[in-house]
């Protein structure tokens, strides 16, 4: 019997493809977006009132995970808006070569921002880079203001947290200013938003946000091309 | 959840430095796994006994160094071995301005073959 030293990441695979993914995304000047949330929470709503609100500014592109169906990329394909369904058929989140195998699919030269939707879970999207710019969480707040202890690492590795379902506070019993300090212990950087997407209210202070993170991650282009090769 | 990903991963990575090493038969796997990197070692060690049925991992044990979470804090200056999963503040002094340096790994160290 022989030792055989390997020490090589087990999720190395995935890596490789995730930055093969950043690469092109980074070569067309796409900015990409990896949407989070629990099932339910108003990602496809929240991709529906953003689209509403930067389309005329900016060419957007959606691909859509879930489990089985096609009922979101029929919704956001209803925005006039270039949309792939991508079903996992059973796998809990998206993974680099899933998105890989639908990348010529879509215009990118034509694209400013690309939303990826991932499939509704709190745990597994956020272990799994697929080669996005920043990852975005949203948190309905009927889900309740313990989320961020229970399942931290999808906190800590968003850039921005949106509080979904704002309208309806008055008839809950959560407390957000717990959200906020639990989400920024986890992660002191992230960025919270306070937003309803039946409503709309709170929507325009996360797309400049958003509009202004694309501006400044072209600005720096040239840097993050180096990390990306690195 | 994504255990069996997981699994399947591993297995592919062994059985190529096991065949790269000029060898056929992978008798066991020594994984590095992080307390934070969200696998569940049982399941993970499920899983690869089933994704292993018919490869030249058949007969491979799988043995786990679980690292702990532990990390350096700015406020006071102190290393520090976390007890949870998760740190949300230096276990030391209470400070919120800390990196954390292990915890999250998941990966292959070597392995026995044959």
């Amino acid at each position: 019997m022989a030792k055989v030293k390997v020490v090589t990441r087990i999720l190395e695979a995935n890596e490789r493809i995730a930055a093969e993914n950043r690469k092109v995304f980074d070569e067309a000047g796409v900015y990409v977006i990896n949407l989070m949330s629990a099932p339910g929470a108003g990602k496809t709503s929240l991709l529906e009132k953003t689209i509403e609100g930067l389309s005329k500014r900016l060419n957007i592109a959606v691909i859509e995970g879930d489990i089985a169906g096609t009922q979101d990329a029929e919704r956001i394909g209803n925005l006039g808006i270039p949309v792939i369904q991508i079903n996992t058929g059973g796998a809990c989140h998206l993974d680099a070569n899933m998105i890989n195998e639908v990348l010529e699919e879509l215009p990118l030269k034509e694209v400013d921002l690309l939303f990826i939707e991932n499939v509704g879970n709190l745990v597994c999207p956020a272990e799994f880079n697929i080669g996005e710019d920043i990852k975005v969480m949203l948190l309905s707040i009927t889900e309740g203001d313990d989320k961020p202890l229970k399942y931290p690492l999808m906190f800590q590795e968003s850039s921005a947290l949106i509080l979904n379902k704002m309208d309806i506070l008055p008839y809950t019993n959560v407390d957000i200013n717990k959200i906020r300090n639990d989400a920024s212990s986890l992660n002191p950087v992230i960025k919270i938003f306070e937003i309803s997407c039946k409503t709309g209210g709170g929507m325009s202070e996360w797309t400049d946000w958003l509009v202004k993170a694309k501006v400044s991650n072209q600005r720096s282009a040239g840097s993050e091309k180096l990390n990306t090769d690195s | 959840m994504h255990e069996v990903s997981i699994a399947l991963s591993m297995l592919d990575i062994a059985a190529e430095k096991c065949r790269e090493s000029g060898y056929n038969k992978i008798d066991s796997i020594r994984l590095k796994i992080g307390r934070a990197s969200g696998v569940m070692t049982d399941a993970l060690i499920f899983a690869f006994d089933v994704v292993k049925t018919d490869t030249i991992a058949s007969g491979a044990s799988v043995i786990i160094d679980e690292i702990p979470v532990s990390g350096s804090c700015k406020d006071c200056g102190r290393d520090f071995v976390a007890e949870d999963t998760y740190v949300l503040c230096c276990p030391r002094c209470g400070g919120m301005a800390f990196m954390i340096n292990t915890g999250r790994e998941l990966e292959i160290l070597d392995m026995e073959v044959s």
